[in-house]
C-alpha cells in the first residue's frame, strides 16, 4: 500500500472535528446525533487504520465492537428523541433548558 | 530612729491597705484610723528629726537603704530613703497638716456612703507624697510623683456620679501628665549624663554636667514641676480640681501636692544652677503665675475657685523666690502657706458644711454672727495669707519680696510687691463678702461640731506662730537648719533699707485688705456691682483670661478634626471593605450562573474546550 | 492503485460530511450522511478489512440510517431548522475549537507515526484464509467474552427503546397524568 497511514488518521481527525462542530451548531436533535454517529465512524476509520499499521487484527475487532454499540445507541437514543418530541411537540434541543441556573 | 524612717511611709501605706478591702465594715471607724496612721507617722518623723538635730550640722544627710527594687542587667535601684533637713522639712508638713486634716475629714466626711474609700485613698496620698519628698533618687521620687498623681484623681473624681467632678479629675491627670512625662524624660537624660539618679551622686556639689545637658534637664524638670504646681503654662486643672471634697483640696492641693513642684526645684537646685537660663525661667514663670492668678482669684466667685487660684499665686511666689536662689525662703512659704491655706480651706468646709454645700460668694454674707469661730479661723487664715504681722505669712512673704530688691532684682521687686499688694486683695475679698455685711441668703447656717473645729484650731496656731518662728529674719531658724542642702543666702548691697522695705511689705499688706474692705466690706456689699458696671473686665477676670478655654479650643479642634479624619477612615476604608468584600462576592456570585444557561450546546462547547486544552497540555509534555 | 482511490474518496468524504453540517433539511442531511458512510467503507477495504467494508455497508448505512430516516419522518418530514443562531459566539468557537482539534491531532500524528510513513507489508500473513475467517479466529477467542456481552447489549436496547418509544395505553388516568407532566416541563 503506497497511501502513508497518517493520511488516514488526519481524514479521520478531520471527520472526527466536523462531528464535533456539528454537534455544537445545530439545533435539531436528530442531526445532532447524526454528528455523533459522524464522529464514531472517524474513529472506527483511526482503528483499521492502526490494525494495519500494526499488523494487529484487534483494530479491527474494536472497530466491528464499536459498530455494534453504536446500532444500539442509535436504538435508544432515537427512542429518547421520540419520547422527548411526543412531550414538546419539538425536536430543538435548546428549548430543553429547564435546568437553568 | 534614723533605721527605722522607713516607717513613716510604711504607716499611711499600712493604712490604706487596711481600709481598702475593709472599708465598707469599718465605715465612719476608717477615718480614725486612717488619723492615727498620719499621726503616728508625724510622730515618727518628729523622733527622726530628733535624732537629725542631735548630729552636727554636716553630717544631716543619711541614707537608709530599705530594699532592692529592681535589678535588670547593669541597672540597679534600690528603695533608699533619704533624711537630711529638706526631706524632713517635707515630711513633717506633710504628715503634721496632713494628720490635721484627716483628722477634720473624719467629720466632714462622715455622711459619705464611701467614706471608707475615701480614708483609704487619703491615706494611699499621704504615702506616696511621703515616698517623693524622702526619696533618695530621682526613680523613688518619680514613683512619688505618679502616686500621688494618681490619688489625686481618685480624690478629685470621688464623687465620681457627677460628671463634673469625673471631667475634672481627668482634667488634672492629663494636664499633669504633660508635665510628668517631660520629667520622666529629664531623669532619663539625667541618667544618661551623669550615670547615676541618687541625689548623693548627682547633686553633691560635683555635677558634671555640661550646661547643655544641665539646662536639658533642669528645663524637664521644670516642666514637670510646673505641671504639678500648677503654674503657667500647666495651671489650668487646679480651679477645676476643687470639685473634690474640701479636705482633699485642702490637703493635695494646698498643703502638699501643689507643693511638691516647689520641692523638686529646691532639691535640684544644683543641676539648676548649673544652667544659665533654667532659674530665670523659674522666676519669671512664678512671677507671672503670681500675678496672673492674683487677678483671676479676684474675679472668681466661687469661694474654693478663688482659693484655688491662690494657690497657684502663692506658689508662684515660692517659685519666684527659689528662681533667686532664695530657697530657704521659697520652704519658709511652703511651711506657713500650707498651715494658713488648709486653715483657710477648712473654714470654707465649715461654710459648705453649714450652709448645706453653698460655695458660691453671692449667696453668703454677714455669716459672722452665725458661725462665729469659723469667722475667726478665715480672719486668721486670710490675714496670714495677706501678710499682716505677726502673722506667719507677713514674714514669709516679706522676705521673698525684700530679696528681690536687696539682690538687685528692682523690676521684680516692684512686680512681687505689686503681686502681694494683688494677694492681699483677693483673700480679704472672701473673708468680707462671706463673713462682713448682712446676709444674702436666706436659711439657717449652722457652725461646726467641735471634732471638725479643734484641728483648725490647731492651724490657726500654725499660720500664727509658725512665720514669726522658723523665720524671724531670713537667716532664721529654718535658713539655718535647711543650708546644709541649699547653700548660703546671697544679699546684694544697694536699694532701698532694710526699714524702707519693711514698709512697703507693710503698706502692701495693710493698703490691700483696706481696699478689700472699702470694696467688699463697708456698706457697697454688692458683689454683682463690679461684674454688672464693667462686664468685660469682669469676664477676663473670671475666666482667667480665658487661657482654659484657649487650651479647651486648642484641644478641641484637632481632636475633632482628626476624630473626623478617623470616621471617614472607618466608613470609606474599613467598612469599604467589608462591604466592598460583600458586593464583590455578591457580583461574582451574579456572574458565576452566566455559565448554567442550560443550553446543552453551550456545555458541550465547554466539554469541547475543556478536552481541547486537556490534549494540548498533554501533547505539550511529550 | 490505491493512492488514486484514496485521493479521490478523501475529498468526496469530506465534502460529504460539511455538506451535512450544512442542510436544513434532516432528511438531505441524513442521505449526505449515507455518501460519507460509503465512503469510509471504501477505507476499510483500501486498509485490508474487506468484511468490516461489507458490514459498515449493511449494518451502519443500511440498519441504522434507515432507522434515522424513519424517526426523521416519524417527527415530520418537512421541518426547517432556522440558521440563525441564539447563542452568541457560539460557532466561532465551535469552528476555532474545531480546527484546533484537527491540528493537534496532526501534530500528534506527525510526531507519533511520522507523515511519510507507510504501511508494513505483511498484512496479507495476518488476513490469512481471508479477512472474515481470521477475524473469527480473533473475535471468537480472545474477544468471545466482549461478544457475548455485546450481544446482551443489543437485546437490552431492543427492550429499552420499546419502553421509552411506547405509546401509553389510553387510560383516561394516565392521559391526565401525561397532560399533567406536559404542563409541568412547559411552565
Amino acid at each position: 500500500m503506497r497511501t502513508p497511514i497518517a493520511a488516514y488518521l488526519i481524514l479521520s481527525g478531520i471527520l472526527f472535528a466536523l462531528g464535533t462542530v456539528g454537534v455544537l451548531v445545530r439545533r435539531n436533535a436528530l442531526v445532532i446525533f447524526m454528528s455523533v454517529e459522524l464522529q464514531l465512524n472517524a474513529v472506527n476509520l483511526s482503528l483499521v487504520a492502526f490494525s494495519r499499521m500494526h499488523n494487529d487484527l484487534t483494530g479491527q475487532v474494536l472497530a466491528f465492537f464499536s459498530m455494534v454499540v453504536a446500532a444500539a445507541e442509535v436504538v435508544v437514543g432515537l427512542a429518547i428523541i421520540v419520547s422527548v418530541f411526543r412531550l414538546r411537540q419539538s425536536a430543538d434541543v435548546d428549548q430543553a433548558r429547564v435546568l437553568r441556573g | 530612729m534614723v533605721e527605722l524612717t522607713w516607717l513613716i511611709p510604711a504607716l499611711p501605706l499600712a493604712g490604706a491597705a487596711v481600709i481598702l478591702p475593709a472599708g465598707r465594715r469599718l465605715g465612719a471607724r476608717a477615718g480614725w484610723v486612717a488619723t492615727a496612721l498620719v499621726g503616728a507617722a508625724f510622730a515618727a518623723s518628729v523622733a527622726v528629726l530628733a535624732e537629725l538635730l542631735s548630729l552636727p550640722a554636716a553630717d544631716r544627710a543619711t541614707v537608709v537603704t530599705v530594699f532592692r527594687w529592681i535589678a535588670a542587667g547593669r541597672f540597679a535601684a534600690d528603695v533608699t530613703l533619704r533624711v537630711d533637713p529638706l526631706s524632713m522639712t517635707m515630711a513633717l508638713v506633710v504628715t503634721g497638716v496632713g494628720a490635721l486634716i484627716h483628722w477634720y475629714g473624719v467629720g466632714y466626711m462622715a455622711h459619705d456612703p464611701r467614706v471608707g474609700r475615701f480614708f483609704a485613698f487619703f491615706n494611699l496620698f499621704v504615702f506616696f507624697m511621703l515616698v517623693l519628698v524622702l526619696a533618695n533618687d530621682y526613680l523613688l521620687l518619680y514613683l512619688g510623683w505618679e502616686g500621688v498623681g494618681l490619688c489625686s484623681y481618685l480624690l478629685i473624681g470621688f464623687w465620681h456620679e457627677r460628671p463634673a467632678a469625673a471631667s475634672a479629675a481627668k482634667k488634672a491627670f492629663v494636664t499633669t501628665r504633660i508635665g510628668d512625662a517631660a520629667l520622666l524624660l529629664g531623669i532619663v537624660l539625667l541618667w544618661i549624663h551623669a550615670g547615676s539618679l541618687r541625689f548623693d551622686a548627682v547633686l553633691g556639689g560635683g555635677t558634671e554636667l555640661s550646661t547643655a545637658a544641665a539646662t536639658a534637664i533642669s528645663l524637664l524638670l521644670l516642666a514637670g514641676a510646673v505641671g504639678k504646681s500648677a503654674q503657667l503654662p500647666l495651671h489650668v486643672w487646679l480651679p477645676d480640681a476643687m470639685e473634690g471634697p474640701t479636705p482633699v483640696s485642702a490637703l493635695i492641693h494646698a498643703a502638699t501636692m501643689v507643693t511638691a513642684g516647689v520641692y523638686l526645684v529646691v532639691r535640684s537646685h544644683p543641676i539648676f544652677e548649673a544652667s544659665a537660663v533654667a532659674l530665670p525661667l523659674v522666676l519669671a514663670i512664678g512671677l507671672g503665675s503670681a500675678i496672673y492668678a492674683g487677678l483671676a482669684s479676684i474675679g472668681q466667685f466661687d469661694v474654693k475657685r478663688a482659693l484655688a487660684y491662690s494657690t497657684m499665686s502663692q506658689i508662684g511666689l515660692m517659685f519666684f523666690a527659689a528662681g533667686m536662689r532664695m530657697y530657704s525662703g521659697a520652704m519658709l512659704l511652703l511651711v506657713c502657706h500650707a498651715s494658713y491655706k488648709a486653715l483657710l480651706f477648712l473654714s470654707s468646709g465649715n461654710v459648705m458644711h453649714g450652709l448645706g454645700d453653698e460655695t458660691d460668694l453671692r449667696r453668703m454674707g454677714g455669716l459672722r454672727r452665725e458661725m462665729p469661730v469659723t469667722a475667726t479661723w478665715f480672719a486668721v487664715g486670710a490675714l496670714a495669707l495677706a501678710g499682716i504681722p505677726p502673722l506667719s505669712g507677713f514674714f514669709a512673704k516679706d522676705h521673698i519680696v525684700a530679696f528681690a530688691s536687696t539682690s538687685g532684682r528692682t523690676a521684680a521687686w516692684v512686680l512681687a510687691s505689686l503681686a502681694a499688694f494683688v494677694s492681699a486683695v483677693y483673700i480679704a475679698r472672701p473673708l468680707f463678702l462671706a463673713f462682713a455685711g448682712e446676709r444674702r441668703n436666706p436659711g439657717r447656717a449652722h457652725e461646726a461640731p467641735l471634732g471638725m473645729q479643734i484641728p483648725l484650731a490647731l492651724l490657726a496656731a500654725g499660720s500664727v506662730l509658725t512665720g514669726a518662728v522658723l523665720g524671724w529674719r531670713p537667716e532664721g531658724l529654718l535658713d539655718g537648719f535647711l543650708r546644709p542642702v541649699t547653700g548660703a543666702l546671697e544679699h546684694g548691697e544697694g536699694g532701698p533699707s532694710e526699714a524702707v522695705l519693711l514698709l512697703v511689705s507693710l503698706a502692701v499688706a495693710v493698703g490691700g485688705v483696706a481696699l478689700a474692705w472699702w470694696a467688699w466690706g463697708s456698706g457697697r456689699v454688692e458683689p454683682e456691682a463690679f461684674p454688672r458696671r464693667r462686664p468685660e473686665l469682669a469676664g477676663w477676670l473670671a475666666h482667667a483670661f480665658y487661657v482654659d478655654d484657649l487650651y479647651a479650643w486648642l484641644v478641641r479642634v484637632p481632636g475633632a478634626g482628626l476624630g473626623r479624619a478617623l470616621r471617614l477612615v472607618d466608613d470609606r476604608v474599613v467598612d469599604g471593605a467589608v462591604n466592598g468584600l460583600g458586593r464583590d462576592v455578591a457580583r461574582a456570585s451574579r456572574v458565576a450562573p452566566v455559565i448554567q444557561s442550560g443550553f446543552v450546546r453551550s456545555y458541550a462547547l465547554l466539554f469541547l474546550l475543556g478536552a481541547t486544552v486537556l490534549l494540548l497540555f498533554l501533547g505539550s509534555r511529550i | 492503485m490505491d493512492l488514486v482511490v484514496f485521493w479521490v474518496f478523501a475529498p468526496i468524504s469530506v465534502a460529504s460530511a460539511v455538506a451535512m453540517l450544512l442542510q436544513r433539511n434532516a432528511v438531505h442531511a441524513a442521505l449526505f450522511l449515507v455518501v460519507n458512510l460509503f465512503t469510509v467503507a471504501v477505507f476499510f477495504l483500501l486498509l485490508g478489512a474487506p468484511f468490516l467494508f461489507a458490514v459498515q455497508i449493511i449494518v451502519y448505512a443500511g440498519a441504522i440510517m434507515v432507522l434515522f430516516l424513519f424517526v426523521i419522518m416519524l417527527l415530520g418530514v418537512d421541518r426547517r431548522e432556522s440558521l440563525v443562531e441564539q447563542l452568541r459566539g457560539q460557532r466561532l468557537l465551535a469552528i476555532v475549537l474545531g480546527v484546533g482539534l484537527v491540528a493537534e491531532i496532526a501534530t500528534a500524528v506527525r510526531a507519533g507515526v511520522g507523515l511519510g510513513a507507510r504501511a508494513p507489508d505483511g498484512f496479507a500473513a495476518v488476513n490469512r484464509g481471508g479477512n472474515a475467517r481470521a477475524l473469527a479466529r480473533v473475535l471468537f477467542s480472545e474477544h468471545f467474552f466482549p461478544f457475548e456481552v455485546t450481544s446482551i447489549l443489543l437485546i437490552v436496547a431492543a427492550i429499552a427503546a420499546m419502553v421509552l418509544a411506547a405509546r401509553r395505553t389510553a387510560v383516561p388516568a394516565d392521559r391526565e397524568a401525561e397532560q399533567r407532566d406536559r404542563q409541568e416541563v412547559r411552565a
